[in-house]
């Protein structure tokens, strides 16, 4: 082959899911995003994903214990977050969208801590569309802050 | 008598200049240091995109020339992946599993990787699923049909000029880069170089004379991450496990 200083063609997946994440998000209701407030029962800072347990009420208004999915410490180290961020006992909010097969687990969209800083969840994960209050989110401000 | 050896090259090589390594007739080509696949697909995975450089024109890996005995059951698969996947029920794979990329995959793994030259190999770290790739200098590849099959497969390499040539056989059969069969005698050609002091280009190919009518050829792109370190990552709470009547990829909700 010959190799010469003309145009290289980089080529970059197409929808490859499992290119971009550990696995696929199909399993979680895109559409949807829910606002939750609660406490904290458990952080797992853990690969291939961090898990927040929460109590928190959902739609139907019944406190459950939520399984929420963060996405990696490889990712969230490169976007801010810490491992010891989150402790047990901590009153936290959260944007998530929930499986779609009506189990308490959810996808982690933006998180607000007790002392009122904001972090998204990477990339991948895609941004919050709305907030803490559950108000529809300019799609600028999607996403809590860095 | 080694340890004297390296202490008195080292010594010599710091004399002479920084890119010699304490080996004679050694030279580094300058592709040590973390690289990021590129382009950035999304925030966390990289630090931000950058304008591309003109000579790297961005294109998809194009569909696998594979024979048409294979062809259509690969179709057939991929549609029914998606199929699934649209309705939340994604196929179980390796990935889902903590199951390593391999080669080819690896090369345009989901995280940065790290490239170090040394004196007679180098050696590829990608941060995702702890994957580490020795290439080999100076000897044979082994026949592809008695190569050992493994994840990253038996790697040797030469230099071309400024162009580092890796040829690549010994991959197991589960191990397949966009679901595309393989067979025993399918091998990997790299040639890897830099464009400017940034970026990097690695022209893939893959030959099968089994399940591939003709070479299936693209090229994969990496950016310079300066100062960046490789996190450890270790699969220790993977809550995902294949449905066992669906198959599907399953959160284990507790």
């Amino acid at each position: 082959m010959a190799v010469t200083r003309a145009a290289f063609v980089a080529a970059f997946g197409f929808l490859a899911v499992s290119a971009s994440a550990h696995h696929s998000f199909a399993p979680y209701e895109a559409q949807l995003q829910l606002a939750m407030h609660g406490t904290v029962t458990g952080f797992e800072w853990t690969t291939p994903h961090i898990y927040i347990r929460l109590d928190a009420a959902g739609e139907d208004g019944e406190i459950s214990n939520w399984l929420i999915e963060c996405a990696s410490p490889q990712i969230l180290n490169r976007v801010g977050w810490r491992w010891n961020m989150i402790e047990e006992g901590d009153q936290i909010s959260v944007v998530v969208s929930p499986l779609r097969n009506g189990e308490p687990a959810a996808l982690l969209k933006a998180v607000r801590l007790a002392d009122g800083s904001e972090y998204n969840n990477g990339g991948p994960a895609g941004p919050a569309r709305i907030g803490f209050d559950g108000k529809p989110l300019a799609a600028a401000a999607a996403g809590g802050a860095r | 008598m080694r340890a004297k050896r390296i202490c008195a090259l080292t010594a010599a090589a710091m004399v002479v200049a920084p890119a010699v390594l304490a080996q004679p007739g050694y030279e580094i080509h300058g592709l040590n240091g973390a690289w990021e696949r590129w382009p950035n697909r999304a925030a966390g995975l990289g630090s931000d995109a950058t304008p591309p450089p003109e000579e790297i024109e961005v294109a998809p890996v194009p569909e696998p020339p594979l024979k048409a005995d294979y062809l259509e059951p690969w179709r057939k698969e991929q549609a029914e992946v998606a199929r699934l996947t649209e309705q939340g029920l994604p196929p179980a794979n390796n990935y889902s599993a903590c199951i390593a990329d391999g080669m080819p995959t690896m090369m345009q793994g989901m995280f940065p990787m790290e490239v170090l030259e040394t004196p007679g190999q180098i050696t590829i770290i990608q941060e995702a699923y702890n994957q580490v790739r020795r290439i080999y200098f100076d000897e044979a590849l082994p026949p592809p049909e008695q190569a050992e099959p493994l994840f990253h497969g038996h790697s040797v390499g030469r230099w071309e000029g400024d162009t580092l040539v890796v040829e690549t056989v010994g991959i197991k059969d589960h191990v397949r880069f966009r679901d595309v069969p393989h067979s025993p005698s399918m091998r990997i050609t790299e040639r890897i170089r830099l464009v400017g002091d940034e970026f990097m280009v690695n022209e893939m190919t893959v030959t099968d004379p089994v399940y591939l009518t003709e070479p299936w050829t693209w090229s994969w792109a990496y950016r310079r991450f300066p100062d960046y370190r490789i996190q450890e990552y270790i699969c220790e709470n993977n809550l995902y496990y294949r449905d066992p009547e669906l198959g599907y990829q399953r959160l284990r909700v507790e």
